[in-house]
């Protein structure tokens, strides 16, 4: 690429910049900038940019890590002890859950497999740590540190341990960019726990705010009310908690309702992350009258980062339906039979 | 020795420098309040470095910390080229400003570029930045007397080592 040749005439160096150079520049920046943000070819060649810069990351975490690394290293004994009691008292309480789980899942199996419904997809989980750096505060994304080589792949999933965060959006070999729930151009299908009724959450540019435009103005949702991921859309598995209803406004005269919800994730505050893996085991026979639950107890006494397997599965029943995950509540699987039905809308 | 080589060097590892604390993690409420380290850094280059930084190069620094920081691809382009562009065109007067007034002008400068960037990402329906994103400018000003005369130093030390 030819660059202002201020080398061959050093009377350039001194002088005014030219205004025509100027202006090409500033074309090809706005054409740049129109196309990135149509998502049409730029993304394409960020991506390969990526893969050259990801060492930059690498230098301009150090400090942090450092930083981090003596306040893990100074911190002292007793507190470590301390510390270390607390989470065993959470694991014993999260192992107790677990077992209720179990056969909470296995209950819940038998009562979709009475009505028929769709059957619930396994669900794993792998460990990822975002990369402390800081990305432009306007844009709703975060680095994590782990990429293809991981087995990360663009639209998986991304939670942490209080909610949905958002989406893998694109991946190079060590590295993956997360685009939150939070961003003004995401959209993540929901589902209302109280009533069941779906809808579509909304970012809005703030980290703490979510908006839910397509609500008739006659439906049931109050302030409180828990709304989780409906599964619909097929990129994020159903069931997992997204956001808190924390404002509902009916406007008389208005067709829809504004309402607004708090993400629940921590995500302009956490450090770890889990991505959720896809249903594996999508081969093989039938198995709709084996008890194949696994042992959750085990599973999670397996190392972190291994993954826990959540959720009986079962591989077959995947055409065109909505994955659901037996996370949701059994309640309404009884009372709402035709919930199960995806692309209805209300 | 030739002048038109000196401190290329001291200001390349300025420009590291900038775009490593552009990435630098902040808390939330500091996050704000982040200066426009890179377009410091290039403001002081184009302003006092006889030879001029080309238009191409701030170009290409602008598409890098678009890459590194996942914004629009083009805005910190925009942002740099129109910055630069300002500076040289201005120069001979901002140059000879006493130090408060140049002071100032970039914060003159810093408002112009978050203007032109507020006013890019309305035109493409991006997220607008909260109020607090206008004390960046403030910060900015605040500390270029600083930066004006670190890298000044920098500047004399290193030729002065040279010609040792």
């Amino acid at each position: 690429m030819r660059i202002d040749s201020a080398v061959n005439n050093p009377s350039l160096a001194q002088g005014r910049p030219s205004t025509a150079r100027l202006m090409g520049y500033l074309l090809l920046a706005g054409l740049l900038m129109l196309l990135d943000q149509r998502g049409e070819f730029v993304p394409r060649i960020r991506a390969f940019a990526e893969q050259l810069v990801t060492p930059v990351y690498h230098v301009a975490e150090a400090p942090a890590e450092a930083l981090r690394g003596i306040s893990t290293y100074s911190r002292s004994y007793d507190t470590v002890v301390e510390q270390n009691e607390v989470l065993r008292e959470q694991l014993l309480g999260q192992q107790g859950d677990m077992q209720r789980l179990a056969a909470l899942q296995e209950e819940n199996r038998r009562l979709r497999a009475l009505l028929d419904a769709t059957k619930g997809r396994q669900v794993t989980f792998r460990f990822a740590e975002l990369v402390q750096v800081s990305l432009d505060p306007y844009s709703h994304q975060v680095l994590i540190d782990r990429g293809a080589d991981d087995g990360v792949f663009a639209g998986q999933a991304v939670i942490d341990g209080l909610g949905v965060m958002g989406q893998v959006e694109s991946v190079t070999g060590g590295q993956a960019r997360v685009r939150l729930i939070s961003d003004p151009e995401h959209a993540i299908p929901v589902q209302i726990l109280r009533t069941g009724q779906r809808t579509v959450a909304l970012g809005t540019g703030e980290a703490e705010r979510l908006n839910l435009p397509n609500l008739p103005d006659q439906s049931d949702v109050r302030e409180g009310d828990m709304l989780v991921s409906s599964g619909l859309g097929e990129r994020f598995p159903a069931g997992f908690p997204v956001a808190e209803v924390t404002r509902v406004d009916r406007e008389t005269g208005e067709a829809f309702m504004s309402v607004d919800a708090r993400p629940l994730a921590a995500l302009d505050r956490g450090l770890e992350v889990l991505l959720v893996q896809p249903g594996q085991g999508m081969t093989g026979p039938d198995t709709k009258s084996a008890v194949a639950a696994a042992d959750p107890g085990a599973e999670l006494a397996a190392e972190s980062g291994a993954g826990t397997s959540v959720d009986d599965s079962d591989p077959a029943a995947e055409t065109a339906s909505a994955p659901m995950s037996d996370a949701e509540p059994q309640a309404e699987a009884l009372q709402d039979p035709a919930a199960e039905l995806p692309g209805e809308d209300q | 020795m030739s002048r038109s080589n000196d401190s290329v060097l001291v200001l390349l590892i300025a420009l590291v420098l900038a775009i490593l604390l552009a990435l630098l993690p902040l808390p939330v409420f500091l996050e704000p309040l982040r200066p426009y380290w890179v377009g410091l850094v290039l403001i002081y280059w184009s302003m006092e470095v006889p030879r001029a930084l080309p238009l191409g190069a701030a170009f290409l620094i602008g598409l890098l910390l678009d890459v590194l920081t996942a914004s629009l691809m083009g805005l910190h382009a925009l942002s740099l080229l129109v910055l630069v562009y300002l500076v040289r065109r201005f120069r001979p007067r901002i140059r000879f400003f006493p130090p408060w007034q140049q002071a100032l002008a970039v914060l003159a400068l810093l408002v112009n570029d978050r203007i032109i960037m507020l006013w890019s990402m309305i035109i493409l329906g991006e997220p607008v930045p909260t109020w607090q994103h206008w004390l960046s400018p403030l910060v900015g000003m605040a500390l270029w007397p600083w930066i004006f005369l670190g890298l000044d130093h920098a500047r004399l030390a290193s030729r002065q080592s040279e010609r040792n």
